[in-house]
């Protein structure tokens, strides 16, 4: 797809996303447009480092970025995000205080950008918005909530199963140690899990 | 009510008739300890300011406790997620000591925000402070060990260990309760 048509075709994505939330017709979307910046970024480069303020939210059109925490010289990934997900440090961009993590792509990545500027201002200008930023920022609260939940709730089977069913592709696109960090799951209890995802050898029916 | 009034303004300014508006719809609720405000399965209906008394949520991972919030004079408390999406709960909900509370129930803070985008806005910014909130906790939990969790949560919530029983602070810091009774010797001086 040329970045034009897939510019567009994210704009109607972006669009529909809203009105999921609240009424606004196409005048009124066309005139929010002009504050998406389009961003790109090659393969494993730190879009956000560590004392950085983040000074953008960030929709993925293309490729895979994570999220990561050091810990003791460890990196501990807590957002694996696709095309059609969110990507910033919640904290650092709406504190507006330097970040305790980093947010690096796995891919080559495309990002719809709106600066924290842009987004205080979208919101003075278009009241509207106040309740879509609600919205928002309860359906995020809510995935994240649930996230927790499973981490506390689930044993590791069940959340390496459920994590794969939901997300085929992922297993080829990311480095299995990412994903394993992400699940909070020792690697080599992720090797081991794997075989659950192989399909079951079936006997071949006999000629009769 | 003071309080209330100087928490909603942390996050956005509200006029006096605003705030009457508000205060207008808040429901007054006293109570025992140890009951239940929302049930598991039940749909959260009410978010809830404390203005006395203790208040715990959990869930129950298998047939052991989980808590996952302690909430004290003026916190705000109920099953978040239940309350917001308005689904069936997860959590349970539970006074700890008797408790004097405020009550929103959902439909009228849905009615409040529809009369202007400035509750909106609070709402939004209340919202997002939950949000936050929430991230911080994530970061902490990973990013230090139990014996430096505990010391920070009890530097931070000193009048918690008389109030709350130690299984229930053990739970919350995520630590067995004989490692938390280890702990204690790091409070003596």
């Amino acid at each position: 797809m040329n970045e034009q048509v897939l510019y567009k075709h994210y704009m109607e994505t972006v669009f529909n996303y809203f009105r999921r939330f609240i009424e606004l017709s196409r005048e009124e979307f066309d005139a929010i447009t002009p504050y998406f910046e389009i961003r790109k970024f090659d393969k494993k480069t730190k879009v956000l480092k560590i004392g950085e303020t983040d000074n953008y939210f960030n929709i993925i059109m293309k490729g895979i970025a994570r999220k990561y925490l050091m810990v003791k010289k460890k990196e501990v990934t807590i957002q694996l995000s696709t095309e059609g997900h969110m990507i910033h440090s919640e904290l650092s961009f709406n504190l507006q205080q330097p970040s305790d993590c980093i947010i690096e792509t796995i891919e080559p990545v495309t990002f719809l950008s709106m600066s924290y500027d842009s987004i205080q201002l979208i919101y003075h200008k278009f009241p509207k918005t106040e309740k879509l930023g609600r919205m928002i920022i309860t359906e995020m609260f809510i995935k994240k909530d649930q996230r927790d939940f499973k981490q506390l709730n689930r044993t590791t089977r069940e959340r390496f199963l459920e994590y794969m069913h939901n997300h085929p592709d992922m297993l080829q696109r990311v480095p299995q140690k990412y994903l394993a960090s992400y699940l909070n799951i020792k690697p080599e209890t992720f090797s081991r899990l794997k075989h659950l995802l192989r399909p079951r050898k079936t006997v071949p029916a006999k000629d009769s | 009510m003071q309080n209330l009034y100087e928490y909603i303004n942390r996050f956005t300014h509200v006029t006096e008739q605003e705030f009457e508006q508000i205060t207008r719809v808040l429901e007054t609720v006293h109570c025992d300890k140890k009951h239940i405000l929302t049930h598991r399965g039940q749909i959260e209906k009410y978010l809830y300011i404390i203005r006395k008394g203790l208040v715990r949520k959990f869930f129950y991972k298998n047939k052991e406790e989980m808590i996952t919030q302690l909430a004290k004079e003026d916190d705000l408390v109920c099953s978040s997620v239940s309350f917001l999406s308005q689904q069936p709960s997860e959590y349970i909900v539970e006074t700890l000591e008797p408790c004097s509370l405020l009550a929103i129930s959902y439909d009228n803070l849905q009615r409040l925000y529809a009369t202007g985008y400035h509750m909106e806005r609070m709402g939004r910014l209340i919202t997002l402070d939950w949000l936050l909130q929430k991230e911080a906790w994530e970061h902490e939990r990973l990013q230090h060990d139990p014996r430096e969790r505990f010391i920070k949560f009890m530097k931070e919530n000193g009048d918690f260990v008389q109030r709350v029983q130690q299984k229930y602070l053990a739970s919350y810091l995520n630590m067995k309760p004989e490692t938390f009774s280890r702990y204690k010797h790091l409070l003596r001086n």
